[in-house]
């Protein structure tokens, strides 16, 4: 929900434990606590799609029956897998451009165990125009970072389980070809099409491909993007890495990107997810402003976490059992 | 797990037989159990250990996983 600064002062003060997303001007005025957050001034609310700095966006975990708070940088940022509860949900948050970030990145995917532990979270940003802080908070201790990740720790009670899933309105055409790169990377110069080495800059350029489509790698029938940031000077910087042995292809254009996302969010038919983040490019190209999608509310992020670093896609969470 | 149903799930493995759960975790426990399959088929019995342990965890989510697969 969004609310005030006065408001969430209240909650925090009430001992609530709490997931905050607000501007760095907001977050910084508050209080000691049991909540974490992280920056940025666009949210889906009750109300629909919105930018302000006025209001926080606060969600009350109030399914846990225990929590912990932790900050990790980039060498310890796998800890998480052991520091998890056993039957728990792992809440992160991470700085956009921060060397943790990066590394959790490049490297989720091959985490033993990750899979094993419910894993959510989302890439705290700033405005797009202004700029500003993009930091995370450890409400425990009061403490902001800009090169570190901050982690909730959420156990859950006996028979309950948390499952997480996502939106995205992005898939491939098998007929198309086939891209591979040779190592986990995030600015790629070279990659082969089915088979032969090219420059990926070359490639895209010669091909007229739309750099706003994201390559998609086929999961199993889940549809994982990697978004490209720029193209230039024969190099491809992207939001979150390639990885080598995965195939991908470009995304089928979506001729109107607003109803396919809608398509998408009455076919998921969450019921009452207790986390959900949702990407500023879906927030932007989808025309999200003063929209609802219900039941999904909470920040826009520039990168989301489901188990690994997602793009361009919206994450929730839902309590089973 | 059951034997008919571990079958189906070795077959998943190995490509033979096409599943897609519901539950993101799962796709990607099977897309990675895949690739290790395909890059080495030695790796089955590893990989089915990683699974049973997943589908274990998770019975809540997984009954619905297994009851599907074993309509298969």
């Amino acid at each position: 929900m969004l609310i005030t600064l006065e408001e969430t002062v209240a909650l925090i003060n009430e001992g609530k434990i709490l997931h905050i997303a607000a501007d760095d001007t907001l977050l910084r005025q508050l209080p000691k606590g049991k909540w974490i957050g992280g920056t940025t001034p666009y949210f889906i609310g009750e109300e629909g799609g919105i930018q302000t700095k006025d209001k926080l966006f606060v969600s009350e975990i109030d399914y846990a029956e225990e929590i912990r708070i932790a900050v990790y940088g980039k060498y310890n940022i796998f800890q998480i897998v052991e520091e998890c509860y056993d039957n728990g949900l792992t809440l992160l948050i991470m700085p956009f451009g921060s060397d943790v970030a990066t590394k959790y990145a490049k490297e989720a995917p091959d985490v033993e165990e990750l899979l094993m532990h419910p894993t959510i979270g989302w890439i705290s940003g700033a405005d797009l125009e202004a700029g500003g802080e993009m930091r995370v908070y450890d409400g425990s201790s009061g403490e902001s970072y800009d090169d570190k990740a901050v982690v909730m720790y959420i156990r859950l009670p006996q028979g309950k389980a948390a499952m997480i899933n996502m939106i995205n309105i992005f898939t491939d055409d098998k007929t198309d070809p086939v891209i591979r790169f040779n190592e986990n990377e995030l600015n790629v110069t070279k990659c082969t099409v089915n088979g032969q080495e090219v420059n990926f800059a070359e490639y895209i350029a010669k091909k007229g491909i739309d750099p706003s489509m994201p390559l998609v790698a086929d999961y199993n029938g889940s549809y994982i993007n990697t978004s490209i940031k720029a193209v230039t000077d024969g190099m491809v910087a992207l939001y979150a890495p390639v990885f080598k042995n995965i195939e991908y292809r470009f995304a089928v254009p979506v001729e109107d990107y607003a109803t396919e996302f809608k398509n998408r969010i009455d076919a998921a038919a969450a019921r009452n997810p207790v986390f959900s983040c949702n990407c500023i490019l879906n927030y932007l190209h989808g025309n999200l402003n003063g929209k609802k999608i219900p039941p999904y509310t909470g920040p826009v992020t520039f990168g989301e976490v489901a188990y690994q670093m997602l793009n361009q896609t919206l994450v929730y969470c839902e309590i089973v059992g | 797990m059951e034997a008919g149903v571990r079958e189906k799930v070795e077959k998943i493995l190995k490509g033979e037989l096409k599943y897609t759960s519901a539950n993101l975790a799962f796709n990607m426990l099977i897309s990675k159990m895949q690739k290790k399959v395909q890059a080495n088929p030695d790796n089955m019995e590893a990989c089915m250990k990683e699974m049973e342990e997943f589908l274990a965890k998770y019975t809540i989510v997984a009954k619905v996983d297994l009851a599907n697969i074993a309509a298969l």
